[in-house]
Order: structure tokens, then C-alpha cells, then sequence
């Protein structure tokens, strides 16, 4: 599983970036899989957030280069942001893990937030890529 | 500028749904923190996305640019309103190769800075451009959005044909009536003596030969041959062109005319220019520097259009062949239109030299026997053309890519010297 996402990146990399999520997301349920029949680390649950996040990251960071490259200074700057994201990735998982205390049945309530996330997150890609289509109109 | 949304943006919402769906699905909250960053990446990316305000200005170094010479061009920008990560891409004509400067780049803008970027480039074929459009892309600091523009600058530049060296011209046969640099074949006013004739009431006194007097004992003065100038026309054939690696015939047909107009030009003569094919153009001979700069603009827009229309020599303007001119036509003998156009030139009794522009090293050879048979059979049919002329009194002179048209030029004045011996 973890080859076929490494494959589906590599593939992503080097024809476009459609493939790009796929990759992430099997590298994300390949961690899942693992996790749950291995049993989970708190530290591994932070740090395969954030080396997965900082891998997204580093495949657009390379995508980006196909169209123009960076000047010295803009990659200096991005590879900056990039480090502080990496550590911002890292301070966010260790909160909400302290937070959610690793507890697995969080009750009606948090299923429902949890829902309305990602329902919000949806409806918010759909009303970008509407109003795209009106501002090519 | 038109906002776009990258497909980063869509990979991270879609990743952030699936994460948080997958917790739920799964019960298992580890996966919604795998999701998390993605989801604060996306929601700080959205809210403090900013549409950049830029300038950009366009200037070359120069408007008029001879053939493989470098050009600079600066590209200022100015950001009223920042942008992190800003695409650059400058639009050159594909004649043109970028030989420092970026050409595309991607950088950093803070708001307030202005940049310069130098570019240059060189000039790899003659002819008249107008480009500069430039097409913009600024993104925010997470690459979520896009801001997309071309700006369309003209800018002109001219590029001449790189000039031929040349060290003789064809001299005309027949002079015309102006005060020129070319000896004439009558007699006149100049300093080419000519013959020696008894002296005649209202002859001056400075053209009697004291020696010539002295030995025949009465007085004789000398003659001279008059100084005139020539008419010449240039006549290029834009029908068709061999063309292979980025030269072609009409390359060289452009540069070879540029260069004897120039020439021409200088020692006093009135030169003119027909441009012969698919789009008829032609000059009416004239003299000096406007001359020059009035051919080699028509020169630079010359360009071979495809056209079946059967065009003879009558469609021309009865002025722009004057009589007794000399037409130097620059022709690679590709096209039927052109050849018969020359050959009625010839019939018309128009002094003609045919500078053939050979087309052979732009032609690659078919594979097989039938197929170096067939290029065996067009280059006898080539050269039994070329006899025709040469029958007809019309020298035809092979120049080949490489070879110094010098050179060939000597071999037709040796060719006219000798068919003048001979007559």
C-alpha cells in the first residue's frame, strides 16, 4: 500500500498534479492501517502528521518549479516557510493529541462537529470552484 | 487580474475532508490529526489571501539591431501590493534566443519594491518584431490562489541582415544621364581619357595635348569618357524558398540584396527594388541614404506567401524598370513564375544577371534509388535552366550557403568580360 502511494507521488510529480492527493492519502492510510493493527504511538501520530504534511508541501513546492524557477531568495524564503510549517505541523498534532487525550469514542457531540467539519470543508471547495467558473465566464 | 484557484487549494480541502471522514468512519481521531495541518494550511491560506497591485514596464536597449547582434531588455516591476511568490514570463519571438537574463523566473515581491530584470537576448534572424507581451502569476504565501495576467506591450525592433562583404560589383553595361562614379561609353566631361581629336572652335584650352600638338603641328585636345551612373534594380524572387535547420534561400537572398543596395548605393548609383512573389512590392530606383533605408525596409518585409496566381513581368509599373538598367535578380530557380519572369526580362533587352541562390544544401535527399535518381534528374533540369540563360546572354551564378558572394560576383563580371571579347 505504501509503495502504490510512493508510485501514485512519484507518478504525480512527474505528470501533473492530479495525482498528488492520491499519493498523500495513501501515504496517510497506509499510516491508518499501520497504526491500527500495530496499536498507536502518540510521538509516531505527531510525527507521521507532520512528515506527511511537510511531504505534500515539498511535492507542490516541485510542481511549482516546472512553471518558472525560484530566484535564490524566494526559495530561501519558501524553504523557511516550509521548516516553520514542519514545526507548526508538529506543535498542532502534539496540541490536539494532548487535547483529544487519544480517547476513540468522542460521544455524539464531537461525531457531529466532526461531521459539520467536513461537510464545511467540502462546501467550501465547491463554492471555490463555482466561483472560478463565474470569474472565467 | 484574474484569480484562479490552484489545484493545491482543491488537494488539501478534498485531503482535510477525507482525513476528517475517514476519523469518523473509522472512529479513530489519529487520522483527523493527520488531516489537521492540511486544514489550518487551507483556512489561513484562504483568509489572508491578498490580490497583489503590480506595474510593469518594458524597454529595449535599442530599435534597430543588426542580424546575430545582442539586445537588452529591462523589465521593470513595481508592487504597490505584494506578492510572495510572482511568475515572470517574457514572450520573445522564436527568432530571438535568450543569452543571459531569465527568461521565466519565479520571485518574491514585497510591497513597495521594485525590481529590474535584465534579458539578452540575440537576434538570430533579420526581419521587422513586435512583441513583449508578458504574462504574469502572482500566488499567495500557501500557493492556494492565483492571480493570472498578460500584459501586452508592442515593443519594435528591426533587425537588419547581417551585411555581405564585398570587394566588386557588377558593373552595368549601360550608364544613364546623371552625374555618377561609372565611366561611361560616350564621350563628355571626366577624367578617363578616351581619345585624341583636332581642336575645334570653343574647345578649352586646358584639353589640348601639348605633345600630341607639337608632333602633328597643329593642335589637337584630348576626349574623356564621361563619369554617369547606372540604374540598377534589384530583383528578388519571394515565390518559394528551400528552407532547412533555421537558414533558407530567402535568408540569404535578403542579405545578399541589403548589401548590394548598400554598395550600390554608395558609388552613386540609383538603385530600386522588385520583390517578386506571392506579395508584389517594388521601389522605384532612387539614390542616397533614404534609398537605402526605404529598400532595406521593404527587404525586412519580405516573407514568402503562397499564392497560384500566374504573375508576369507586365504586372510591374512601367517606371520601376527604367531602360538600360541592370537587374540583378537573386533567385534560388524554384519557381516557374520567377524563371519565365527573368527569361522575358532577358527578351526585353534588360542588362540581367542572375545570382541563383542554390537551394541544394537545404535539400535533403530522399532515401533509396529512386529517390537519388530523382535528385540526379532535378539538378540536370537546373542546369539545363541555367544553360537557357547563359544562351539567352544572362549570366547565372551559383551561390551556395558558406561561399563569400564576392566571389561569385567576380565570376560573373569575369563572364561578361569574356562574352564581351568574344563579341
Amino acid at each position: 500500500m505504501g509503495a502504490a502511494a510512493l508510485a501514485a507521488l512519484a507518478a504525480g510529480l512527474a505528470l501533473g498534479p492530479s495525482l498528488v492527493p492520491a499519493g498523500v492519502a495513501g501515504l496517510g492510510a497506509c499510516w491508518g492501517v499501520s497504526a491500527w493493527s500495530r496499536g498507536v504511538v502518540p510521538g509516531g501520530t505527531i510525527a507521521a502528521a507532520a512528515a506527511i504534511f511537510v511531504t505534500a508541501e515539498l511535492a507542490y513546492h516541485s510542481l511549482d518549479q516546472v512553471a518558472a524557477v525560484d530566484e535564490g531568495e524566494l526559495l530561501a524564503r519558501r524553504l523557511a516557510a516550509l521548516a516553520l510549517m514542519g514545526v507548526g505541523a508538529l506543535a498542532l498534532s502534539a496540541l490536539l493529541l494532548a487535547a483529544l487525550g487519544l480517547k476513540t469514542g468522542g460521544g455524539l457531540v464531537l461525531e457531529a462537529v466532526g461531521v459539520a467539519a467536513a461537510v464545511g470543508v467540502l462546501a467550501l471547495v465547491f463554492a471555490l470552484a463555482r466561483d472560478e467558473r463565474e470569474t472565467e465566464r | 487580474m484574474k484569480r484562479t484557484v490552484t489545484p493545491k487549494l482543491a488537494a488539501y480541502a478534498v485531503l482535510t475532508a477525507l482525513g476528517l471522514l475517514a476519523a469518523l468512519v473509522a472512529g479513530r481521531p489519529e487520522l483527523a490529526l493527520i488531516a489537521a495541518p492540511f486544514g489550518v494550511v487551507l483556512a489561513a491560506g484562504l483568509a489572508g489571501a491578498r490580490e497583489p497591485e503590480l506595474r510593469l514596464a518594458l524597454e529595449l536597449e535599442r530599435e534597430r539591431v543588426l542580424e546575430g547582434d545582442e539586445v537588452t531588455l529591462e523589465v521593470d516591476l513595481h508592487a504597490r501590493r505584494g506578492a510572495s511568490r510572482l511568475e515572470v514570463l517574457v514572450e520573445l519571438p522564436p527568432e530571438f534566443e535568450l543569452r543571459s537574463g531569465p527568461g521565466r523566473v519565479a520571485l518574491h515581491l514585497s510591497t513597495g519594491e521594485e525590481r529590474q530584470l535584465e534579458l539578452r537576448l540575440r537576434c538570430g534572424r533579420w526581419g521587422g518584431y513586435s512583441f513583449g507581451d508578458v504574462h504574469l502569476r502572482a500566488s499567495d504565501a500557501f500557493g492556494l490562489l492565483a492571480w493570472e495576467q498578460t500584459i501586452e506591450h508592442r515593443l519594435q525592433l528591426r533587425v537588419y541582415p547581417r551585411p555581405e562583404a564585398l570587394r566588386e560589383l557588377v558593373r552595368p553595361l549601360e550608364t544613364q544621364v546623371s552625374t555618377g562614379n561609372r565611366v561611361s561609353r560616350q564621350k563628355g566631361e571626366g577624367l578617363e581619357f578616351a581619345d585624341l581629336r583636332p581642336f575645334a572652335g570653343g574647345d578649352r584650352i586646358r584639353l589640348i595635348n601639348w605633345r600630341a600638338s607639337a608632333r602633328r603641328n597643329e593642335l589637337w585636345v584630348n576626349e574623356h569618357y564621361a563619369e554617369r551612373n547606372a540604374d540598377v534594380i534589384v530583383f528578388l524572387d519571394s515565390f518559394a524558398e528551400a528552407r532547412r535547420s533555421g537558414e533558407g534561400t530567402l535568408d540569404q537572398a535578403i542579405r545578399a540584396a541589403a548589401s548590394l543596395s548598400e554598395r550600390y548605393l554608395a558609388q552613386r548609383d540609383r538603385v530600386g527594388l522588385v520583390n517578386f512573389g506571392g506579395v508584389l512590392n517594388w521601389l522605384r530606383p532612387g539614390t542616397g541614404p533614404l534609398q537605402l533605408y526605404r529598400i532595406v525596409e521593404a527587404l525586412l518585409n519580405t516573407e514568402v506567401v503562397l499564392s497560384y496566381a500566374w504573375k508576369q513581368i507586365d504586372i510591374l509599373p512601367p517606371r520601376t524598370l527604367p531602360p538600360k538598367s541592370l537587374i540583378l535578380a537573386l533567385s534560388p530557380l524554384l519557381d516557374e513564375r520567377a524563371t519565365s519572369a527573368l527569361l522575358d526580362l532577358r527578351s526585353r533587352g534588360f542588362d540581367l544577371v542572375i545570382v541563383e541562390i542554390s537551394p541544394e544544401p537545404f535539400v535533403e535527399e530522399p532515401p533509396g534509388v529512386s529517390g537519388a535518381l530523382a535528385v540526379r534528374l532535378w539538378k540536370l533540369r537546373r542546369e539545363a535552366r541555367r544553360r537557357e540563360y547563359e544562351r539567352a546572354g544572362a549570366p547565372v551564378a551559383q551561390w551556395r550557403q558558406g561561399e563569400p558572394l564576392t566571389a561569385v560576383l567576380e565570376g560573373v563580371s569575369a563572364f561578361r568580360r569574356h562574352a564581351r571579347a568574344r563579341a
